[in-house]
């Protein structure tokens, strides 16, 4: 029943009484002066003629319409912290690349926090006000030229990431394309083999038809591929033009340099083995993936396992490298 | 060599099936190990089989992304494993639903996956039972390979394998189907749904019985005919199947949304090896 209430109260506007329930669309919104909720329409109704006092009980703070927004965090300590975020680092903006130390960075940021924490938890509010104040008159032209050059790189991003988001549409059409194509080709070739047959000529005609059509049809999806490769290398490139800044020093190995790279024998394709040829012919050998190369290759790899270790001199130069 | 084992009741870890798993640490080296005591005696065959398979391979094996198998020892008719002891395992990463993994997260695990898998591969060594589960992890977050006891070598070429291997989501086509001379192929397809598996945090192809896996596996990636699978349809499980397509690239991306294209590229090769 409590619950109940709750629920009722949250999409309910407390100005003027309207429910959700009745008028599904009514939207809420806040002021940052006071964070007190009403809705859309109680704020045009309140403050068409221009600032008001805000209509809460003992709040009488003056509102101006323009001011207000949807709330974005439920929790209304959250919306505020984060507005009042947004409101100082406008002002406190600059980044790592612009201390010449850490330390000058941390504490630049520390004070950014007090001011911050200081605002949100209403300790000192007007000193602190005229803190910020202060530092934005004196530190004027520098703001801007910050904010100017975070808002170039903002734009340089998205810019950057609507080309990728470019190319990987057009990959994906070409995709689509290369499949489609396959398709066809061989949707005709059937088409194809059927009409010559249908004809009464011999088996030789439709293979001669089959490989024209094929040839035609390699040539176009060959020029996609093409295509295709373009595209993937400059996906890539733009990646790897990022990459280059972070410098991996240490190069990725796949096997973490643990790998036999090389046999202390050759395999051969075939062996004299009725054994093995037997079994290559069977039915559930093929049909299961049995592949006659890894039998030679274990086989051959047991019995040279251990050649071309000299476990003595191993030793010798262990004890050496010790001493 | 010599271990503390501690306390019987607190210090017990895990109860399986045909083993108890006790914590305990190596008196010489101080670090945490786990001890696996396989109950003997209310089998009339002696001991399990899958005890015997896990000594059998372990002692061979050495890698980083290997369990390690530091001692077997007797006590009082019971046979005791000493394996290092591994706090966690991706099925517990898995389901833990507060983690978020990065790309560089599940790159890192599937590498270690894919190295030791090729370690026990070059030994000649089927594991058989990969699945997350399986997959253990260390405190500084190396990964391993552990469970052997379904694991078997791949021997002379004229035994036959059963194909009632690997935890049903796992298995791959060809043992669905009952082919009974199987390699490797049948762990790197466990590796791909293990991958496919990181990336959507819920199993990707989920079996409710052997039929079922079948429907449910050929469903979302096209069920083999002939020309691509040379025979297939001659293995013991083919028949009535319903032929689905293949599913083209469309479709995968659209299951794996934040999958990138060699992602994609990666797994569908993990699940199509053995079929090329």
């Amino acid at each position: 029943m409590n619950v109940d209430m709750e629920e009722r109260q949250q999409d309910m506007c407390p100005i003027c009484k309207t429910d959700r329930y009745l008028s599904p669309d009514m939207k809420f919104l806040v002021n940052p002066e006071c964070y007190h909720k009403m809705c859309e329409s109680c704020v045009d109704r309140i403050f068409a003629m221009g600032p008001a006092p805000c209509p809460y009980p003992k709040c009488g703070k003056t509102l101006r319409k323009n001011k207000f927004k949807t709330q974005i965090f439920d929790n209304i300590e959250v919306e505020r912290e984060v507005d009042v975020r947004k409101r100082v680092s406008r002002v406190f903006n600059k980044v790592r690349e612009d201390f010449d130390t850490l330390d000058d960075y941390n504490k630049y940021l520390e004070e950014l926090e007090d001011i911050v924490f200081n605002i949100v938890n209403g300790v000192d509010v007007e000193a602190t006000e005229q803190k910020l104040k202060e530092y934005e008159e004196s530190n004027k032209p520098n703001i801007e030229e910050n904010n100017a050059k975070r808002q170039k790189e903002l734009e340089e991003f998205k810019e950057q990431e609507q080309r990728k988001h470019d190319l990987r549409m057009k990959k994906n059409l070409i995709e689509r394309q290369i499949e489609q194509e396959a398709r066809e080709m061989k949707e005709l070739e059937k088409k194809e083999i059927i009409n010559t047959l249908a004809s009464g000529d011999g088996t030789q005609d439709a293979t001669k038809a089959v490989s024209q059509v094929r040839k035609s049809m390699l040539k176009r999806s060959s020029a996609r591929r093409k295509q295709l490769d373009e595209i993937m290398q400059a996906l890539n490139s733009s990646r790897q033009a990022k990459g280059e800044d972070k410098k991996h020093n240490v190069p990725f190995t796949p096997f973490n340099g643990d790998r036999t790279s090389q046999h202390n024998f050759d395999i051969h394709d075939s062996y004299y083995d009725p054994f093995l040829d037997e079994l290559k012919s069977k039915k559930e050998y093929i049909a299961s993936g049995f592949e006659v190369h890894a039998v030679y290759d274990r086989v051959l790899t047991e019995a040279f396992t251990g050649l071309g270790c000299y476990i003595e001199q191993e030793k010798k130069e262990l004890n050496d490298a010790i001493v | 060599m010599s271990y503390t084992k501690g306390e019987s009741t607190a210090k017990k870890v895990g109860e399986g099936t045909y083993a108890v798993v006790f914590l305990g640490k190596q008196t010489s080296t101080e670090r945490d190990i786990a001890i696996k005591e396989i109950k003997t005696g209310q089998f009339k065959d002696g001991l399990d089989m899958s005890a015997l398979r896990e000594v059998k391979y372990l002692q061979e094996l050495k890698h980083v992304n290997v369990i390690e198998l530091v001692d077997v020892f007797e006590s009082a008719n019971n046979l005791n494993l000493v394996l290092e002891f591994l706090p966690s395992d991706l099925e517990v990463l898995i389901k833990d639903r507060t983690l978020l993994f990065s790309p560089g997260d599940v790159k890192s695990w599937l590498l270690m996956t894919l190295r030791g898998v090729h370690h026990c591969h070059r030994n000649f060594i089927l594991h058989r039972d990969l699945k997350p589960s399986n997959l253990l992890l260390s405190q500084s977050g190396e990964l391993k390979i552990a469970d052997f006891g379904l694991a078997r070598s791949l021997g002379s070429p004229n035994e036959e394998f059963t194909s009632n291997v690997v935890t049903r989501w796992y298995r791959a086509p060809e043992l669905l189907l009952g082919a009974k001379h199987y390699d490797g192929g049948v762990d790197i397809w466990a590796v791909g749904i293990i991958f496919a598996e990181l990336m959507l945090r819920v199993p990707y192809l989920p079996g409710a019985d052997d039929i079922d896996q079948i429907d449910v596996t050929f469903r979302a990636l096209g069920t083999p005919t002939d020309s691509m699978w040379e025979l297939v349809s001659t293995l013991p499980g083919y028949n009535n199947l319903t032929v689905y397509p293949q599913p083209t690239k469309q479709e995968l991306r659209k299951r794996f949304i934040a999958a990138t294209e060699s992602a994609l590229d990666l797994m569908n090769d993990g699940t199509l090896r053995n079929v090329s």
